[in-house]
Order: C-alpha cells, then structure tokens, then sequence
C-alpha cells in the first residue's frame, strides 16, 4: 500500500512537472487557449470532491455501468461454477493418485523377487477401483461438453501415473506393450466421450521404462539371468518406435530423451551378465548386479 | 524425488533377505518358458507395436500441424487488431467518426479474414486444447473490439455481442468458435493499457470530459475485474495483468488529478500526438 500510494505520488509529481515546464511553443498557446478552458470549467469545483463525485455526478453513464456490473456477476457465476467442478475433478483425481500408489508399491514387491503372478493379483484389484473412479471422472466431465481439455490439467499426471503402472503390470505379465487402445479398454474409457489422450499414454509409457533398469538389476540378482536380454529387445523396440514420433520440445519429448538413459542402463545390465556367460547358463548369482 | 529415491533404498534394504527365499522360484519360472516362442511372440508384438506407434505419429503430426495453424492464424490476428487499436488512437476532436469508422471497417475485416481462418481449424475438444495457441490473438481482438465500441458508445461490448457475431461466421454445419470468459477478461485487462494512453492524449487535445470519462469506465472495469480475477483458471497472468491495470488506472486518474487541481495552470498540448506521448512520458505497451 505504502509503494502504491509513493508511486501514485511520483506519477503525480512527474505528471505536474511537466506542465510547470511549459516550452516556449506551448507559451504562445497559452493565449490561444484561456477562453477553451474557461468554457470546459465554467465554475472551478473544489478538486477533491468532484472527483469523489463523479460517478454520482454522471447519471447517463450509470445505466452502462449497470449493464457491465451485470455482466460481471454473470462471469463471477461461471467461474464459480467451474471452480467447484475442478474441485470435483481433484478430489476424484486424488483418488486415482492413492488407488494408482497402492498398486505402484504392490509392484514394488517384484524387486523382492516375489513371483510375478502373486505380484500382479494385488495389483490387479486396484484396476476395478481404478475404472470406477475414471467412470466418475466421466460424468463430472459429461456435465461440461467439449470442456475434457479445460479441466484435463487436473488429472493429467494421475493418468499418465496409471497408464505407467499399467503398461508395467502388463510387460510382467506378457513381456508385451500396452496399447493406447488396451489402456482405454482395462480403464473402461469410452474415447468418444472422456478419451485417454495420446500424450498422456505416451508419457505414461516413458514412466515407464524409468522402472525397467531397477527390474533388470534386481532380477539379475535373484539369478534371474535372462531377463536382461528381453528387457533389452523390448525397450529397443520401445524406443525405435517412440523415434518415429515428431515430438515437440515438451515435456513428452523430454520424457523420451530421458528413455535412452534407462536403455542404456539394462544395455550395461545385459553386457554384465553376458560377458560372464550368465546368461546361456544360470548357475551362479551375485555378480551380474556390478554395473 | 527424494522420497522416491528413499523408498526405493528401503526396498531394495527390504528385498535383501526375500531374494534368496524365492531364488528358486524365480528361476523355475523362468526356465519353463521355452525360449523359442518367447522371440517368435517377441515378433508379432513389435509389429502390433510399429503399427500403434505409427497410428500416435500420424495423431501428433496432425495435432501439431493444427496447432502450428493455429498459432499463425492466431498471430495474424494479433497483428491486425494491433493495427486497429492505432488507428483508435489517431482519433482527434475533429475526425471522429472518420477515424473511428475506418477502425471499424478494419475490425470487420480482421473478423472476415482472420478469425474466418481460425474458426475453420477449430472444432469440438479443440476450443480448450488449443487454447494456448489461439489465446493471443483472440484477447487482442477483444481488447480491439472493446477499444473501438467503447470510443463509439462509451460502453462496455459485452462477450455475448462479441459471440453472437462470431456465430455468423463458418458454415452452420461446424460448431462455431466461442470466446471464452477466460480469454474476454484477459483481453479485457489488457484493454485498460490502451485507454490510458487513449486518456493522457485526449487530456494533451484538451478533451477531458472524455478523459474523465475513461477514467470513471476504467476504474469500474478494474473493480469489477477484482472480484473476478482470482477466481480465474490460470490466475497468475491475470494477477499480473491486474498490477499493470491498478498502475494505469492510478495514471489516468493522477493525470486528471493534476488537471483538476492545476486548472487554471493548465496548458494542453497542441502538438501533434506523437509528440504528446513522449512528453507524458507513457510507456510504450505492447
């Protein structure tokens, strides 16, 4: 406020100086000009109140100043509205985040080397809560059409958590990708009305792979020896195939150069195990984690 | 990150006594796969997986192709509703209608030309999708528009007008581009800049019950755009937007300040306006 009412003195003061300083062009307009101004302040009013008056004193103007008062409360309105279905929007997305850690930290346990079937059954009865909160999701958005992408900041990160988690679970259990198609289908998306959207999968997918490295070093180190060598073919192949893809300096892009990091991580991996001949033959473990 | 990172040593703490527990397992497992089918389904899946990721590169190629549309589209609008904010400002006492007719008659064609162009890219998702690509030019637009019926009637264009002429244009088929609220006010805020520089030039002409009159518009404008601001999406531009607007509206109300107190010292400029705005000392705005 201090600054505000300095500045509003500045503003002031360089604005007056600069009519004190007249030029001597403007002097000789000095003369031209009297009887203009006397006609535009036929009686000087006291400044401080004509200026506290003014919206008062100009009765023709309150009628416009009606209509964009009203116009503005309309708006206040709408956001208002807005406001409390993004509040929805969060709370459901809050529930995906939680639904989407309970099965992260369910996978988790594949580093300890619990079976792969055991692993995935605990994750998998999160999927069932998992369409039903992405149904929710649906409605809320089924209220404001055309309007997924207003409010797609609000579960964007959640989604592209799940759709990670899900194309995981997925190579565990197939050693295959999860397509875009098949993330809508577990999700029970329907894309003409509340889609996944391209990015958001593919961005997912990038996640990803960020877990993929830790998967090979510790299966390797459970003896596991042949993982290295699918894990590689697979995140190969991943990334070729994100290599066909004109991405643009975003975030998604930035993901994707992340990639080659994890690719060359399980490469490391695979050349560990093999260079000690781990890989045709499992009958020693311990050394294949050097890297 | 770092609690990632923590959890992730716990784990790997915790994974230590299990992993020799399942070694056996594990490598059962592993062993019953045979391993000549795993490369043969190994095959098959990079194909299924070439074929989608062909499928997300035609999705982005497009996307982006629109949006580099969009953007250029979006830009040409900007730079042409600029034009008609100058041409605004060459209004003077005497040319009025003139200048403000030509001002309209460039706006129509904005609308006409450019905005046409835009309208035809846009059409369901993509009014949010592409927003941030079309924003620009639309909150110029809105600031032009604004700008020209506010000098004509002195009041405000509501967002409804501005709307209803936009359904007018593209076939009926598609649905048609509607400014949003978000886009209306920023625009709005940025129209504040411009009538303080409109003000400070009608009070070097002379003309101060016009300035005093943009002076009383413009401070209504800024306490109605208070109450609504925070409660837009993206805020933080708009915050901004407001600190620069509460600086113009002190500015033109200084300025009418000084004229009221000084009255009888009161010497307007007859310059030409060029001359006025670097003798005010007005920041140039963009």
């Amino acid at each position: 406020m201090k600054t505000a009412f300095r500045s509003a003195i500045c503003a002031t003061l360089a604005f007056s100086s600069r009519f004190l300083n007249p030029t001597h062009h403007c002097h000789s307009l000095i003369l031209l000009y009297r009887p203009r101004r006397a006609a535009l302040f036929p009686s000087k009013p006291s400044p401080f109140t004509s200026m506290a008056s003014a919206d008062s004193s100009d009765a023709a103007l309150s009628p416009t100043i009606h209509v964009l008062e009203k116009q503005f409360e309309e708006f206040r309105h709408q956001l208002d509205d807005s406001a409390s279905l993004r509040e929805r929007i969060r709370s459901v997305s809050f529930e995906i985040e939680s639904a989407t850690r309970l099965m992260h930290s369910s996978l988790m346990l594949v580093h300890q080397s619990r079976p792969i079937p055991e692993v995935l059954e605990k994750a998998k009865g999160q999927i069932d809560v998992l369409r039903g909160l992405f149904c929710k999701l649906a409605e809320i958005i089924r209220e404001c059409p055309g309007q997924y992408y207003r409010y797609h900041g609000d579960w964007r990160s959640e989604t592209q958590a799940v759709v990670s988690v899900l194309a995981f679970m997925h190579y565990l259990e197939t050693e295959s990708l999860l397509l875009h198609a098949e993330v809508e289908e577990k999700l029970g998306l329907n894309p003409s009305e509340f889609g996944l959207d391209t990015e958001d999968y593919l961005t997912g997918i990038c996640f990803m792979s960020n877990d993929l490295p830790r998967y090979v070093v510790n299966r390797v180190t459970a003896g596991d020896y042949d993982c290295p060598r699918k894990v590689l073919t697979f995140l190969t192949d991943l990334h070729a195939a994100f290599r066909m893809l004109n991405l643009r300096n975003d975030f998604l892009r930035k993901k994707f150069d992340g990639m080659k990091y994890d690719l060359r991580k399980v490469e490391e991996v695979h050349y560990d195990v093999k260079i000690r001949g781990l890989a045709t033959n499992a009958e020693s473990k311990g050394d294949g984690e050097k890297s | 990150m770092l609690n990632s990172s923590a959890a992730r040593t716990l784990s790997l703490m915790a994974a230590k006594p299990q992993r020799f527990a399942n070694f056996a397992e594990i490598v059962g497992a592993a062993a019953k796969k045979p391993r000549t089918m795993a490369t043969n389904v190994a095959d098959s899946d990079q194909n299924t997986t070439k074929n989608a990721f062909s499928n997300y590169a035609t999705y982005l190629n497009n996307l982006n192709d629109k949006r580099e549309r969009v953007v250029k589209a979006s830009r040409d609008i900007t730079m042409n509703s600029k034009k008609v904010i100058f041409q605004v400002h060459r209004i003077s006492k005497h040319n009025k209608e003139e200048v403000l007719q030509k001002a309209e008659n460039d706006l129509a064609a904005v609308m006409d030309q450019y905005i046409a162009r835009l309208v035809k890219e846009l059409g369901g998702t993509d009014f949010w999708k592409l927003r941030r690509a079309y924003s620009p030019g639309i909150q110029e637009y809105v600031e032009a528009a604004t700008l020209c019926s506010f000098c004509k009637t002195g009041a405000l264009l509501n967002l409804d007008e501005i709307n209803a002429s936009l359904r007018t244009l593209g076939d009926p088929s598609n649905e048609p581009l509607q400014i949003n609220v978000l886009d209306y006010l920023l625009g709005l805020a940025d129209l504040t800049g411009e009538l303080m520089r409109m003000a400070m030039t009608r009070i070097s002409d002379g003309e101060l019950e016009f300035a005093e009159k943009i002076c009383r518009f413009v401070r209504e404008i800024y306490r109605d755009l208070r109450l609504v601001a925070p409660k837009m999406d993206d805020s933080s531009d708009m915050k901004q937007k407001m600190e620069v607007m509460l600086q113009s509206v002190m500015k033109i109300e200084n300025a009418c300040f000084s004229v009221h107190v000084r009255g009888s010292e009161y010497i307007p400029f007859l310059g030409s306006e060029d001359t006025s705005f670097s003798m005010l000392g007005v920041p140039e705005i963009e």
